[in-house]
């Protein structure tokens, strides 16, 4: 339990690490999107942080950061769970 | 390389769409399957853990070229630390929570990106296991990572290409040449970062690898 505090708390310092480093270029798909100048349409869903963009937040960094956080967190959830519904009920019948 | 609703804009994208929702279903309902039956001890905490540090470290791209910048898709090495079908499962649920709250990816091309980075990414286990022979002792293990990682990438990157090619005036004729031009640099990042992180992991945590047993096992496809 403590080494899995350690490996999440070392997933926290990595975003607080990196995100100010991360480039802000349009990615290798945006960038062919832009190269032929494709109109896209407006989506029909925006998420509830656009742009890992926390909107009531100001500072960009914090703003990212905090969306960062909170998605970390959304995902080491639903696979803990997605772990536990995959896991054999009867340890017996593990080899 | 992940897909946004926005260039679903057309007859042929739309069902191009749909069809790639029922591919990858028909992936992951497999997957799910060949999971419950596959995992001899519990992988719940290499799995969540694994999962959320793939979700972080997608958030960070790294410049290549040209104003263009890429980010670890992380589909190699979860494939490598949790076998193929836990691995779909796995960067499944990064893609989801992506698409819910952070609008990165589409709804509609849901479909589409989980194809291109869960299926495509678990798959690329096969070609290491093959490569190397079932053993993550080999010497070519490591190269073999770098290379399935760039071959992940690229694949991906290829039926992105033709799942894009109606929004586009060109077709296929433009998304596949620049998409692959792209990611095969990008592919050479994902190549990278995979080979140091597993041969790290390797390195220093020996016991987290355990999940490599599964490159010995006879996973039948």
């Amino acid at each position: 339990m403590k080494k899995n505090l350690a490996e999440i708390a070392a997933i926290m310092v990595f975003l607080v690490v990196f995100i100010p480093l991360a480039s802000s270029s349009p990615d290798g798909l945006e960038r062919v999107v832009e190269t032929f100048g494709v109109e896209e349409h407006a989506p029909f869903w925006n998420g509830l942080m656009s742009d890992y963009a926390i909107a009531a937040i100001a500072d960009p960094y914090v703003s990212t950061l905090l969306a960062g956080v909170f998605g970390t967190f959304m995902v080491l959830l639903a696979a803990f769970l997605l772990g536990k519904a995959i896991t054999p009920k009867n340890p017996k019948a593990l080899k | 390389m992940h897909i946004p609703d926005g260039l679903i804009i057309n007859t042929p994208s739309i069902t191009t769409a749909i069809a790639m929702w029922i591919a990858s279903l028909a992936f992951l309902t497999w997957s799910w399957k060949k999971a419950k039956a596959t995992y001899s001890r519990s992988i719940t905490t290499l799995l969540a853990i694994s999962s959320a540090f793939v979700f972080a470290a997608q958030m960070i791209n790294f410049p290549i070229a040209f104003g263009t910048s890429g980010h670890l898709v992380g589909g190699t090495f979860l494939a490598v630390l949790l076998g193929p079908y836990a691995a779909m499962l796995s960067m499944t649920i990064v893609l989801l929570m992506q698409a819910f709250f952070f609008a990165d990816g589409g709804i509609l091309a849901f479909g589409m990106n989980a194809f291109n980075m869960a299926i495509i990414g678990g798959l690329s286990f096969f070609l290491i296991k093959l490569f190397t022979r079932g053993s993550s002792g080999n010497k070519r293990f490591i190269p073999c990572i770098f290379v399935a990682s760039w071959l992940s990438v690229m694949a991906g990157a290829l039926v992105a290409a033709l799942e894009i090619s109606p929004a586009f005036a060109g077709g296929i004729m433009v998304t596949v040449p620049s998409m692959l031009f792209y990611h095969a640099i990008i592919g050479l990042g994902e190549g990278a970062i995979t080979a140091v992180l597993i041969s790290s992991l390797q390195r220093v945590q020996p016991a987290i690898m355990g999940g490599l047993t599964l490159l010995k096992e006879k996973t039948k496809l």
